[in-house]
């Protein structure tokens, strides 16, 4: 947790608490006579009727109290007459909250409660937060009366509604007040207001209201609610679109970062580099080791550990592509089915390397906080790390087009990719690309491993389970065409995210998987192809 | 007659024809050291290396059947393990479906794993399973026309290259995640295991064993007469000419895609018959076998011995995986080295493999005998029409 | 003209890659029995026309009839080769790591399904084809030699030996002296007007000498359009021709 989080919510605590003691002192007597009546009480109706005084009192002091005797640790003794809670080993005050004695040796009378009672005591919990000092509580009051449609929380709610100024709030008290008003209420008209009322919210919750309240009505309002489920429907079946394109497009731009490298080194060198998913890996691990030094020796700082793994990642994965490409590809060119082989031999190198350092077991990276939690828009759950690491790959994509675009080396790559013998004619000295170009590549692909061990599991295994989407990637969208590993990605994932729901995911993989075979026989050169004489002369 | 000469083409190369002579003898050698000879005696071989030995063998066959392709025809496929595993399926659903009534469960129609995700009766698809002609059938009639309808798809639209062994990966691929769902109806995850009988015969004795090493010593004997006969016919060298240069066969009125499509299938049908030969040996069969890791480490096998040499491959095979179980005995963290390492000198400094090494380190040694034959491989040196 | 009579007949025929009009409206008709050379400078369309011939590239539009009736725009490269084309690429091109017999065994006319491949069995016929057409192409003494070893000259020649052995109604040939030696290029260019007897014939040349010494008909391409037609002192005195081609 960062600091402004930890502040805010000490603040929000505080705030809270000044509350709670200021109520405390003008309405502790009240609060605490009518706790006191659990004593005498006889029977469930008695016991009901003070849980409802409980709840028209309104006081959030009586909530310590409320919750035990729903959980059962509300007890009374006998040998003083005393109502206490029990807390392990301790008897508290109700109302206070503070230790009377312990339990030890004393014969403590257990306040029986049935399931309707249970419920009245929930009620009249939302009733007492209804108008509490933070929105928060209120908001969540007002969703447990809606969820519970209690039409004994009406008056309560109906209070609440003219104090409350939070619109937002006040709406859904409305909407709360309106799935009482829906149960209880003999009126058509009344029933058909508080169905336009519910059909405003549109999400699960409303949808199930209105489909349970619409098996048993008739007439009008039955129809009325027939039309407000399929407008409610069809609303969510439009989310449940939104939502799966931002599954698709969160996969499609991890599936870009793993392929992006490659789409450049075989663009560029025509080479396949099996060992492209293990950069991907030792990206992720670089990740781990700079966390590990900032959990030990800079705690504080631990959110700003990505911002300093980027760019070492990409040092050390570029160094090992360099290395790699001096050492053997750079003597395999003209023979890229050997240049497939060496590299997976490289690649089982490089994993049982780290499965030797690191363990083989997952390592924890931790997400830092600007990456962690979620936020809603309308039926959208969007996760911080997705949303990032969507933002990550188009500002790579942005770079790398830059760099082919905008750089001397980018043109360099551009030529050599078109052909190589002529740009070698040229002055461009070929190997150099070659070897750059295997360095960025590679060192994209440890960056991309940054961004993954945000999202997966950090094993040796990692690169292997996205090699071969990575390839799907690069030959589905064309060689040598960065617009088309990003078109390629993103189409793959959202087609895959599109799947899932009606085949399951392994299915959807594998009718993508089976698409992309079908797809290179129609196009054996992907979506973006070159096309003319030159090409496979 | 037509045969007879197709089969002696296959037989003019003296390597092959060793090598035939040799599966011969240790398809009965080796039965007798193990069942006859006592086991106090130094030439006794243990019962434990016999499915041991048998499974080498069975990969041989395997790499052979890639080398048809790969040595031959230029096509890498990554995806060999794929009907290898099919292969063996079909032989697992057969030795299931023998297990009848023995099971955990004790149903005499439905295997364990279908009584246990609660399955009323058997799929269709395991009908017929029960006959071991039907299932050595389906042997070599699924991969075969998995590879047919891959083949005649990829070839047709000139799908070459690291593209093509990059498509033969997804497929193995694919069949993976494929078969690791339950209700695929293949065990899942767990695979097919637990047999008690072949043919009659309890899979676990000395003698069933000993017979199926000799069944697979034969097999690859067999498949190396096959294939050495297939190549050193008219049609390889139209295969070799595929290899060399595609487009120049076409403009001479060839279809590389029908010259491809046959020896893919026919290789496919090999490696089936492998993988059956496997299962029984080993055990089990589960969907690791359709690891895209599996099916590249064929191709090393393939490498190392040397590809386009058809007894290269044979040797490969049984030299990389003795290897592998020696330090999988010995150093296991270290064989991920190993195997990674000797793909990365294969392609380097060995290209043509050992027997390329030993065909070169004799013609050093005896300059004047090769002067100009050509240094290419053992099984495609054309001869002279007699 | 009539279609009816000629051998190859080109009508209007463009194809273009990426916006690049590699032949423009080209129409070129050829005698059955005629021997035709074709001069242009590159990228005049030269190695494209003779891919819209053998199927290799489809023409966007224009009518490419052979014999008189096949479309050949509606088959591939195979089967317009078993229609009786044959081609010899720019770069030779052979079956290196196969003996010379073998490359012009793989290339005798005859039926090219593999099931009799596999069967197949050498026979006097085509031993004694073999023998001729070695003998022809003078390689006789390497038979037995991969064609990886032969000189540049000798590939060039054992391509025309294929293309003989494939018996074809018309063969094209791609720049066939290109590197070669001038006793080897006069001895290709007599080799040529020999097949020209019995065969129909175009060749793509940039050497001049050579084409003279092949003394037909000649076609000079620019821009993927015909830009003049005749004997070869007729071509040659065109002020367009000189212009873009050999004036320079």
């Amino acid at each position: 947790m960062s600091l402004p989080v930890v502040l805010r919510s000490i603040f929000s605590l505080v705030i809270l608490l000044f509350f709670l003691a200021g109520q405390s002192i003008a309405q502790d007597s009240s609060v605490g006579t009518v706790i006191q009546k659990f004593a005498t009480a006889k029977g469930f109706s008695q016991v009901g009727k003070i849980i409802d005084e409980l709840g028209e009192l309104g006081d959030p002091k009586a909530a310590p109290a409320l919750r035990a005797l729903s959980e059962g640790n509300l007890k009374t003794d006998p040998s003083n007459n005393s109502v206490v809670i029990v807390s392990g080993d301790n008897l508290l005050d109700p109302v206070t909250g503070e230790t009377i004695s312990e339990a030890a040796g004393k014969s403590l009378k257990k306040i029986r409660i049935k399931n309707s009672l249970r419920r009245a005591i929930t009620a009249a919990l939302s009733g007492m937060t209804l108008r509490a000092q933070d929105a928060e509580i209120r908001r969540s009051a007002a969703q447990t009366i809606f969820d519970t449609s209690d039409a004994g929380q009406l008056e309560a709610l109906e209070k609440a509604i003219t104090a409350e100024e939070d619109a937002s709030i006040l709406s859904l008290m409305k909407q709360a007040r309106a799935s009482i008003v829906l149960n209880t209420t003999d009126d058509p008209a009344a029933m058909i207001e508080a169905i336009s009322v519910i059909q405003e919210r549109g999400d699960r919750e409303a949808l199930s209201l209105l489909s349970a309240f619409e098996a048993s009505a008739e007439g009008e309002p039955k129809q009325a609610a027939a039309a407000a489920i399929t407008r409610i429907n069809d609303r969510l079946e439009l989310w449940e679109i939104g939502q799966n394109v931002w599954y698709g497009l969160s996969l499609g731009s991890v599936l870009f970062l793993a392929a992006i490298g490659l789409a450049i080194t075989f663009g560029v060198m025509g080479v396949i580099n099996m060992a492209h998913g293990e950069m991907v890996m030792l990206g992720a691990y670089t990740t781990f080791v700079v966390q590990e030094i900032f959990r030990q020796s800079a705690p504080a700082f631990f959110d700003y550990s990505l911002l300093l793994a980027l760019p070492l990642a990409f040092l050390v994965t570029a160094l090992v592509g360099l290395c790699m490409e001096r050492g053997i590809i750079r003597f395999l060119y003209g023979r890229p089915l050997e240049t497939l082989l060496a590299t997976w031999g490289v690649s089982l190198v490089l994993q049982q390397t780290v499965r030797t350092i690191f363990g083989p077991t997952n390592r924890e990276v931790g997400n830092p906080s600007w990456m962690s939690g979620a936020f809603e828009i309308g039926e959208l759950s969007i996760t911080w790390n997705r949303l990032w690491i969507i933002v990550f790959s188009l500002a790579v994509f942005a770079i790398l087009m830059i760099i082919l675009n905008k750089t001397s080396l980018g043109l360099q790559m551009r030529a050599v990719t078109q052909n190589r013998r002529m740009a070698s004619a040229m002055g461009i000295r070929t190997n150099w690309v070659d070897a750059m170009t295997f360095a960025l590549g590679s060192g994209i692909a440890g960056m991309a491993g940054v961004a993954l061990s945000q999202i997966d599991n950090v094993s040796p295994n990692l690169g292997q389970s996205y090699i071969i989407d990575s390839f799907m990637v690069v030959v589905f969208g064309g060689v040598g065409n960065l617009w088309g590993t990003l078109v390629g990605a993103m189409s793959l994932g959202v087609a895959n995210k599109f799947l899932e729901p009606y085949t399951g995911a392994v299915l959807a993989k594998i009718l993508v998987l089976i698409f992309i075979i079908l797809f290179i026989q129609r196009r054996p050169r992907g979506l973006f192809a070159i096309r003319g004489r030159a090409v496979d002369a | 007659m037509i045969l007879t000469h197709f089969l002696k083409g296959g037989i003019q190369s003296r390597s092959v024809l060793t090598m035939i002579g040799l599966l011969c003898v240790i398809a009965i050698l080796i039965p007798i050291m193990n069942l006859v000879v006592p086991p106090a005696s130094p030439f006794h071989v243990p019962d434990h290396l016999v499915p041991l030995f048998g499974k080498y063998l069975c990969f041989a066959i395997l790499a052979l059947a890639l080398d048809l392709v790969w040595g031959y025809c230029g096509i890498l496929s990554l995806g060999h393990g794929a009907f290898f595993a099919l292969g063996g399926y079909a032989m697992g659903m057969y030795l299931m479906r023998q297990i009848g009534a023995r099971g955990v469960y004790g149903n005499p129609e439905l295997p364990d794993f279908m009584v246990f995700l609660n399955w009323q009766e058997l799929p269709w698809y395991w009908y017929g399973f029960d006959q071991f002609w039907f299932a050595a059938l389906m042997v070599m009639l699924v991969p075969g026309l998995l590879a047919f309808v891959f083949g005649w798809f990829a070839f047709r639209s000139r799908v070459t290259g690291v593209y093509l062994s990059i498509i033969t990966q997804a497929m193995t691929y694919a069949l993976l995640l494929a078969f690791f769902r339950n209700d695929m109806g293949f065990g899942g995850n767990n695979g097919l295991t637990d047999f008690k009988d072949i043919l009659g015969f309890n899979i676990a004795a000395p003698e069933t064993r000993a017979a199926l090493f000799a069944a697979s010593a034969l097999t690859l004997a067999l498949a190396l007469l096959l294939i050495s006969s297939m190549v050193s016919s008219k049609y390889g060298k139209i295969l070799q000419a595929v290899r060399d240069a595609e487009s120049r066969t076409r403009f001479l009125g060839y279809r590389p895609e029908k010259v491809k499509l046959i020896a893919f299938v026919v290789s496919a049908i090999v490696a089936g018959i492998a993988g059956a030969l496997y299962v029984p040996q080993v055990g089990i069969i589960n969907p690791g076998e359709f690891a895209p890791a599996n099916s590249i480490e064929i191709v090393v096998w393939t490498a190392v011995g040397g590809r386009g040499t058809l007894i290269g491959p044979i040797i490969g095979a049984v030299l990389v995986n003795a290897g592998k179980s020696w330090f999988t005995g010995v150093l296991p963290e270290f064989w991920l080295f190993a195997l990674g390492g000797l793909f990365i000198f294969v392609t380097l400094f060995m290209p043509k493999g050992i027997v390329g090494l030993a065909k070169k380190l004799s013609n050093f040694s005896r300059p004047n005998i090769t002067t100009n034959k050509p240094q290419s491989s053992d099984g495609a040196i054309a001869k002279p029409a007699e | 003209m009539q279609v009816s009579s000629s051998l190859l007949y080109l009508d209007g025929v463009s194809v273009s890659f990426d916006r690049f009009k590699a032949i423009n409206d080209l129409s070129l008709y050829l005698e059955q029995g005629e021997m035709r050379a074709i001069i242009g400078p590159n990228g005049a369309g030269k190695t494209t026309m003779m891919d819209i011939i053998t199927g290799k590239t489809r023409p966007d539009e224009g009518k490419v009839l052979f014999d008189g009736e096949i479309d050949l725009t509606q088959h591939d490269e195979a089967e317009i080769a078993m229609y009786g084309i044959g081609r010899k690429f720019q770069k030779p091109t052979v079956f290196e790591t196969q003996t010379v017999e073998d490359n012009i065994l793989l290339s005798l006319k005859g039926t090219r399904n593999s099931l009799p491949a596999l069967f197949y069995q050498p026979n006097e016929p085509d031993n004694q084809r073999i023998d001729e057409i070695l003998e022809t192409i003078r390689l006789a003494f390497r038979r037995n030699d991969l064609a990886a070893n032969l000189s540049h000259g000798q590939k060039q020649w054992l391509e025309i030996g294929m293309l003989l052995a494939q018996d074809p109604k018309l063969l094209l040939v791609d720049e066939p002296v290109a590197g070669m030696t001038d006793a080897e290029t006069a001895e290709t260019a007599k080799l040529l007007r020999k097949i020209a007897e019995t065969h129909s014939v175009i060749v793509v040349e940039h050497d001049m000498h050579f084409v003279r010494d092949l003394d037909v008909k000649v076609t000079c391409l620019h821009e993927g359009s015909v830009i003049a037609e005749g004997s070869l002192d007729h071509v040659s005195s065109d002020q367009k021709v000189i212009d873009v081609y050999l004036g320079r």
